[in-house]
């Protein structure tokens, strides 16, 4: 008999409550469970799996009211590049149902009596809970929110009621924020949230650079581009404390690969380091970390790694699983 | 690797304080996350949680009396409303500016009142856990409260593993959890944790086939289920598939509501439902069995406590049967960090 634990997510075909063009190329969508029972909670900066097809997989912050047990809200990019994701999304019609995996958090809001959000395009949607969340315990908070046009920026509307906090710059009349001036000078105290695209985010992360340690906390939709290993990948050991199993991991496969194929109970979503999902605590071994979820302080802990990207510069890894 | 310490505790969660009954005419004392509270029931029955430290000097409030909607210092006579404010003091018509106490959001539940501690305005932003099998007339339920001298993390690790019942104490313990476990299967989103296990056929303990009709070697599968539903609730629940024609499926669930009194001690009120076997008698008999079993493990856990406090934390090995209480810990420490501040290091506990 095995005794093995198997450790998975929360996972329910939802029923599409609401399916809006909120902007666009965006599409808004509204999920309830089946039977009006309440679904589990989460907090601001979480996002979720919709679970398109077999190998479709695409993560989307949840942007409703964490106090509304009963209903999640999606705001979806019809992306042109994208490998058929969002465009799968935007087929889904209100009365149908999509399967949904999730809720996790790698973009967690931190209490603090300040904030700057700065938001590009649909990277707006984990900004929106936690805007209402700083705004209700009366931080002090701005958002800069960029966008193509005015006509392509989803939930201005309701971004509206917050005046002059809110500075919307839609590219095609005010062109790009002004990262300079909103980064040049470092504010202790005050934590950066920001969520958009690559270009975006890395000129957010350039500009924190002079910043406190733990400033600047982002979210990435895409895998950021991973510097390859000097000479390439090498083979390692790989110890699973709990299991009491010791496994080879060739130059060739990911510990998250190896750790399945031994019929250990690891979960994974993305398999790119950009969901968190297969977040693992480290017990031993240096670790090359490739993700895009953990910052450098938590990098140099070395306490926990992404095993679907991660490897060890070492030649024996020990994991607690 | 990381430092094996205390996860914290989180002050954005709803933690029970008292049992609805505890909450009457007179004021009740309690403390919660290192902060003394007093809960009081206003005019028209709803309770009020308040710091529970006078303003004019260091006197509990919970040592003077509830005059309508508001409570009075049983040392200085200043009364404070519902919201904290002091509204009279004896010795002068002027009631000092700004004289207040903290305040608390409330709310009664299941017969339990729950505060929260955390950010004020994110109360009405993370609902309570519903808990309505503790009302609903189809289940019976009884209990106790009291506290425990251990963190509450070790309350968490126990609750989040009960393969040490039949070791603990085999006369409670179904007699299918002294054999090997079967597969653990672990749910997890954000910030909950659900567990269960399927075990095979087997008898029900003796006290329970006395209880009911079923032979006592009858052998009837059981499901195991386990759930971290919020830092300040488990819900555990024990089915045995009982077919109709011998009575239907019999269900225990198990409410544990533990409230971090401070670094190394927890409030830990307890619940024991059913759905079968319904009357007073029944609860008679089950009552010890349930209390003698969870004082073992309250005595357990203070002598962990103990050893931390000697000791320190140490390398614990962790086995399978741990994963779920390693994801409670992960969601534990996350929410402790969202709220900026370190978990405590008290020197011996790191």
């Amino acid at each position: 008999m095995t005794t093995q634990p198997i450790v998975r997510e929360f996972e329910a075909d939802l029923t599409i409550v609401e399916a809006v063009e909120s902007a666009t190329d965006v599409l808004t969508l509204t999920l309830c469970a089946g039977d009006g029972s309440a679904l589990p909670p989460w907090t601001p900066g979480a996002h979720v799996d919709l679970v398109l097809g077999p190998d479709l997989v695409r993560q989307y912050s949840l942007c409703g009211s964490p106090a509304d047990s009963g209903r999640w809200r999606v705001g979806v990019l019809r992306t042109p590049d994208s490998r058929g994701g969002s465009k799968a999304v935007h087929e889904l019609a209100a009365g149908g149902t999509v399967r949904v995996r999730g809720p996790r958090n790698h973009f967690p809001m931190v209490a603090s009596p300040r904030y700057l959000f700065i938001a590009g395009g649909i990277g707006i949607t984990p900004m929106l809970p936690m805007i209402a969340e700083a705004e209700a315990s009366g931080a002090d908070w701005r958002l800069v929110y960029g966008g193509r046009s005015r006509s392509s920026m989803a939930f201005v509307d309701e971004l509206e009621a917050y005046g002059d906090k809110v500075t919307l710059l839609p590219q095609d009349e005010s062109g790009f924020p002004d990262l300079d001036a909103l980064l040049g000078t470092p504010e202790p105290g005050t934590l950066v949230y920001t969520c958009g695209p690559t270009g975006l985010l890395d000129a957010v992360e350039a500009g924190c650079a002079a910043w406190p340690a733990g400033s600047l906390h982002l979210e990435r939709f895409s895998a950021k581009a991973a510097e390859p290993a000097e000479g390439g990948d090498q083979g390692f050991e790989l110890v699973l404390q709990r299991s009491g199993l010791t496994l080879a991991v060739p130059a060739d496969k990911s510990v998250f690969e190896v750790c399945r194929a031994a019929g250990v109970s690891v979960v994974g979503s993305c398999l790119e380091g950009v969901c968190g999902t297969c977040e693992t605590e480290i017990i031993e071994g240096e670790v090359d970390h490739r993700d895009s979820i953990l910052n450098d302080e938590e990098k140099e802990s070395n306490e926990f790694m992404m095993i679907c990207v991660s490897r060890c510069r070492g030649d024996r890894l020990t994991l607690d699983l | 690797m990381r430092e094996h310490r205390s996860t914290g505790h989180p002050r954005n969660a709803w933690y029970a304080l008292a049992a609805s009954t505890e909450v009457g005419d007179r004021p009740f004392g309690s403390r919660a996350l290192a902060t003394p509270i007093v809960l009081f029931r206003a005019g028209d029955g709803s309770v009020v949680a308040l710091g529970d430290r006078d303003a004019h000097r260091p006197h509990p409030l919970s040592l003077g009396r509830v005059e309508g909607d508001t409570i009075v210092s049983g040392y200085s006579g200043f009364a404070y409303d519902r919201t904290g404010a002091c509204v009279r003091v004896p010795s002068q018509a002027q009631v000092p500016y700004g004289a207040r106490v903290p305040s608390y959001p409330v709310l009664e539940e299941g017969g339990l009142v729950w505060v929260w501690l955390g950010e004020p305005s994110l109360a009405g932003r993370r609902p309570p856990v519903a808990t309505p099998w503790l009302t609903d007339s189809a289940w019976e339920t009884f209990g106790g409260q009291w506290e425990t001298a251990a963190d509450v993390g070790l309350l968490h690790d126990n609750f989040a593993d009960i393969t040490h019942v039949a070791v603990v104490d085999p006369v409670i313990s179904p007699p299918v959890l002294s054999g090997v476990a079967p597969a653990l299967e672990v749910e997890i989103t954000e910030t909950t944790v659900h567990f269960h296990r399927d075990w095979p056929a087997a008898p029900v303990p003796e006290w329970q086939a006395k209880l009911t009709d079923v032979a006592h070697d009858a052998a009837f599968p059981q499901r195991e289920e386990g759930a971290f539903l919020a830092p300040g609730l488990w819900a555990d629940r024990w089915d045995v598939l009982v077919p109709d024609e011998q009575g239907g499926p019999q269900s225990f669930r198990f409410t544990h509501a533990v409230t971090p009194v401070e670094d190394g001690r927890t409030r830990h009120i307890w619940r024991v439902s059913r759905n079968f076997a319904p009357g007073a008698e029944v609860t008679d008999v089950l009552r010890p069995i349930f209390e003698s079993y969870y004082l073992k493990v309250r005595e357990i856990l203070e002598t962990m406590q103990q050893v931390i406090d000697r000791d320190g934390y140490g390398d614990d090995v962790n086995v399978a049967a741990d994963a779920a209480a390693l994801q409670v810990r992960r969601i534990l420490r996350r929410l402790v960090a969202d709220e900026g501040w370190q978990p405590s290091r008290r020197t011996g506990r790191d």
